[in-house]
């Protein structure tokens, strides 16, 4: 479920956003792909031979811990542990980001 | 276009789909640094917590640790972070860290039942130093001693060492590591003559099966797990095996779930053994060439205070290590008992997954690695149980190959470094020598560059007694550093309370936080933690990591390295070593302890000058030369050249982390295996070099009870444990208010008909009670652990509720670790 949908991000002076990388039991992954769809702030991106990539995004970090915890405790879950985690203070640049692409 | 959301969430996935081995099309693979912000500056360290030792980057900004991530090129978790390992940036920055030292005060003066009051250091040194020489006046160096911990940094272990062994002369120095896997540590002596695994986690990626003996991997060490998962999804043929007296998060994965009654593992072993021989798969040529079967002692006791009646009835409680030589027929027959019948009914576990349990051992085919914690460890047989799983490995020559082995877990992340290569042991000495040996002590003093004859052969108190004899008066001067132990120690409100409060006792806790462990001390020291110095730890992988400083710590907190070598230059060595010493060496005369311990043209070679200019040192600053490549080069000597060598000290700031021993440059993965272990020549083939013989010992025992079993007053196992969100005592995720708010209390986990019988339901408010003490909580009975009938589960990490009140001082009478997973208690409604 996409994160802008639950809270509004405008009142949020930092965005966190993490990828989480999922090992899941392949009999459950249709209940998982189904919880992962309610969590607020949480996307399944990828999902390859019972792993998944999931990003998360939240207002701080206790967010991000919040849906880490709960995605590794989820039934069919094995694991989940995180791989990329930033934190982005103040406005969208777009020129940075193009600067980046261009690179 | 992307926006700048759009491009770090393209970052992030792309992150992890590496990480997980994910294929993405091309176009999604932009090179990236995950999270690497320019205007922060990124260095490696590993993790703070447990024994696993992942790597993480670390970002710094105005001397504030402001983010980290896990690290990509860290071969152990290869980019991957727990939730624990996430929170790391945190763990410094609680709002009651300690800056300043606090002495318990009245009118003034010291007073054993004054005030906590902040004092300068020098007054906090000067009452310190005052009351050892009271006490080694009066009592001499018996009546000191230091309790550590495998999260000391090695150089901090072993300037420890020197200062208790060498400078007060006692040998009552232990870590918390003793907690945590002295039954390992001691079996992996007694079979290979070296401590430490012979393989490493490439075996993850080459095991066939995996058998989990009493270890909660899932939530305890999770970054492993997630490669024990990848090797399960990806290969079909491979299977998990998971045992525990609970069920928990790691079941998830078992293809063989078993549950068996507490105690009972021993069984189970044997059985195995037995299986193997009557199946005829013995590695007949294997144990001819490479093992020698003895048979051992039984009936060895509970570790517990002597007068307790099961330590008087016990035939053999005095000596406990006893064994003689036997042959494999002798073997075979003593385990010929444990049959799939008779194991079955003692175990609760049924036939048919005793032997397909078996069958992943005794199958020639099948790569087979055993893993093991606390579940092995805090068991009053643990040292059996080690040398039991050892048994099966050596009986079908399962060992030292990728993917064949034994592997113990650690729980701390330089229980191996510190604690046992060090030798921080009551018994040890670095590099696996022993205190008692007179040839390893003569080793060391040389080395140490000390008199003759200086350093004691009395075995030291270890943790458990520790407590005792400050219990007991006959322990009066006692310096806690990295470790909480009044939450960790069993039977604490009877046992180590009592200790830490004996008027004739003065307690000193170096910690970064106010543990219960500190608020009961007469002296508090503020410590540096983590990257608030320079450091180093060994994993449990035999892998040895370096990090720098890279920010300094608040207030006065100093590191515990300062704290020991600026104590010790307030002895002189007329005031602690004999006269007859220093008679027969007057050149010793009139130095301080610093001077002969620190200063001795070893330690202090190194000069200021030999410093990264790009990070901080705040002890080489102070000290004027550079003491912690001093210390390591000192300390490295004594392996180098006899497998556990190390590499120069300036390699490990490069690198992340080599497995030891390290020989030409080269780490070792696989130990005592011709063309992985240089130390094994051409031709040997195996050979265990530990042991003047090469051979591995397979020792013979029986299945013994536990000390205390659930009975007609007190009808409930209790078996304490962790959990994902905390480590251990919890003094510093407990602070993490992102992980105090996932799991902010200890709950009792029961099966739900228990509660029903007992009139409870989920939530209810219940008192934990023993025949030693009571914890008040609430009735989990849906959680993530579910034990069976007839257990509870408690963790221990909350302060507020002390399970250990309730926990027996029983411990293993060979490596005295403490059982804190059998004892008996009831649930009662609060």
């Amino acid at each position: 479920m996409p994160f802008d949908d639950i809270t509004g991000l405008g009142t949020s002076a930092e965005r966190h956003l993490a990828s989480l990388l999922l090992h899941v039991r392949p009999d459950r992954q249709a209940m998982v792909r189904a919880a992962i769809a309610t969590l607020p702030g949480t996307e399944l991106h990828i999902e390859q031979a019972g792993k998944m990539v999931v990003t998360v995004e939240g207002p701080h970090e206790g967010w991000i811990a919040d849906r880490m915890t709960a995605l590794h405790l989820l039934d069919g879950v094995f694991s989940a542990v995180m791989v990329f985690h930033h934190i982005d203070r103040g406005h969208i640049d777009r020129t940075e980001v193009e600067a980046a692409e261009g690179s | 276009m992307l926006d700048r959301r759009d491009f770090i969430k393209a970052q992030a996935v792309a992150a992890a789909a590496a990480a997980g081995g994910i294929s993405l099309p091309a176009a999604a693979q932009s090179s990236l640094v995950a999270g690497e912000d320019t205007a922060l500056k990124w260095s490696k360290a590993p993790c703070r917590f447990c024994g696993t030792g992942c790597g993480v980057m670390v970002a710094t900004k105005d001397n504030r640790v402001v983010a980290t991530h896990g690290d990509m090129q860290a071969e152990v978790n290869r980019g991957l972070n727990c939730v624990k390992g996430y929170f790391l940036s945190k763990i410094m920055y609680g709002e009651d860290r300690l800056t300043q030292p606090l002495l318990r005060m009245r009118d003034g003066q010291y007073h054993k039942e004054g005030e906590f009051q902040p004092v300068s250091w020098d007054r906090a040194f000067d009452e310190m130093a005052r009351q050892w020489k009271r006490v080694l006046k009066e009592k001499g160096p018996e009546a000191v001693g230091m309790f550590g911990s495998g999260q000391w940094t090695i150089w901090e272990g072993y300037a420890a060492t020197k200062l208790m062994r060498a400078g007060f002369r006692t040998n009552n120095l232990d870590p918390n590591a003793r907690h945590c896997m002295a039954s390992a540590a001691v079996a992996f002596i007694r079979t290979f003559g070296m401590d430490e695994p012979m393989g490493c986690y490439d075996d993850f990626e080459n095991a066939d099966a995996f058998v989990l003996w009493g270890s909660n991997m899932a939530e305890m060490h999770p970054i492993l797990w997630t490669r024990v998962t990848d090797r399960r999804l990806a290969h079909q043929h491979v299977k998990v095996a998971v045992l525990s007296t609970f069920e928990h998060r790691s079941f998830e994965l078992a293809d063989i779930p078993m549950i068996f009654t507490p105690g009972t593992d021993l069984a189970i072993l044997n059985f195995i053994a037995n299986h193997i021989i009557q199946t005829n798969r013995v590695n007949r040529e294997f144990v001819e060439k490479h093992c020698n079967f003895r048979l051992g002692q039984k009936d060895i006791g509970y570790g517990l205070r002597p007068e307790n009646v099961l330590e008087v009835r016990a035939a053999n409680a005095k000596d406990p290590t006893d064994s003689k030589p036997i042959d494999f027929d002798a073997f075979a027959k003593f385990v010929s008992t444990y049959t799939a019948d008779y194991t079955a009914e003692l175990t609760g576990v049924p036939k048919e997954r005793l032997t397909a349990l078996a069958e992943l051992y005794a199958d020639p085919k099948t790569k087979v690695m055993s893993l093991w914690t606390m579940g092995f460890n805090q068991h009053v047989r643990g040292v059996w149980a080690n040398h039991m799983v050892y048994n099966i490995h050596l009986l079908t020559g399962k060992i030292s190959q990728p993917g064949n082995g034994p592997f113990s877990l650690t729980g701390q992340p330089s229980a191996c470094g510190t604690a046992r290569e060090v030798g921080t042991f009551a018994h040890r000495l670095p590099a696996d020598m022993q205190v008692t040996n007179p040839t390893h002590r003569a080793h060391a003093e040389e080395a140490w560059k000390l008199p003759k004859d200086l350093l004691p052969g009395k075995i030291g108190y270890h943790a458990v007694l520790m407590d005792r004899m400050l219990k007991d008066g006959k322990l009066n001067a006692y310096w806690i550093m990295v470790n909480n132990n009044l939450q960790a120690a069993p039977n604490s409100a009877n046992e180590t309370y009592p200790g830490y409060r004996n008027p004739d006792n003065f307690i000193v806790v170096s910690d970064a936080y106010p543990t219960v462990t500190a608020s009961a001390a007469d002296l508090i020291l503020p410590a540096a933690m983590w990257v608030e110095k320079e450091g180093a730890y060994g994993n449990a992988e035999r892998r040895t990591h370096f990090w720098h400083q890279l920010v300094t710590a608040p207030g006065e907190a100093r590191s515990d390295l300062w704290q020991l070598m600026e104590f010790s230059k307030r002895f002189t060595t007329d005031e602690v070593w004999p006269a007859a010493v220093l008679d027969a060496n007057p050149s010793y005369r009139g130095k301080t302890l610093f001077d002969v311990l620190y200063r001795n043209g070893t330690v202090d070679r190194f000069p200021l000058s030999d410093v990264d200019q790009d990070y901080a040192n705040d002890e080489a600053k102070h000290f004027g030369f550079y003491v912690q490549k001093g210390l390591f080069e000192e300390y490295a000597d004594f392996g180098r050249g006899h497998g556990h060598d190390l590499a120069p000290f300036d390699t490990y700031h490069q690198v992340r982390g080599l497995r030891w021993p390290v020989v030409d440059g080269k780490e070792t993965r696989w130990r005592y295996r011709e063309g992985y272990d240089p130390f094994v020549k051409t031709g040997e083939d195996v050979r265990f070099y530990g042991n003047p013989d090469g051979k591995a010992n397979v020792f013979a025992f029986p299945y013994e009870p536990p000390a205390e079993a659930p009975d007609h007053d007190f009808d409930l196992w209790l078996v304490t444990g962790r959990v994902l969100e905390h480590w251990h005592s919890g003094s510093m995720t407990m602070r993490v208010p992102e992980l105090y708010k996932a799991m902010p209390m200890a709950l009792v986990f029961m099966h739900p008909d228990d509660a029903k019988a007992r009139g409870l339901r989920r939530g209810s408010e219940v008192k934990v009670v023993s025949r030693r003490g009571e914890m008040l909580t609430r009735v989990e009975t849906r959680g993530r652990n579910k034990p069976p009938r007839g257990v509870v589960f408690v963790p221990w990490f909350d302060s507020a509720r002390l399970i250990n009140k309730c926990t027996l001082d029983a411990t293993d009478p060979i490596s005295k670790q403490t059982d804190f997973k059998k004892c008996a208690v009831k649930i009662v409604a609060a």
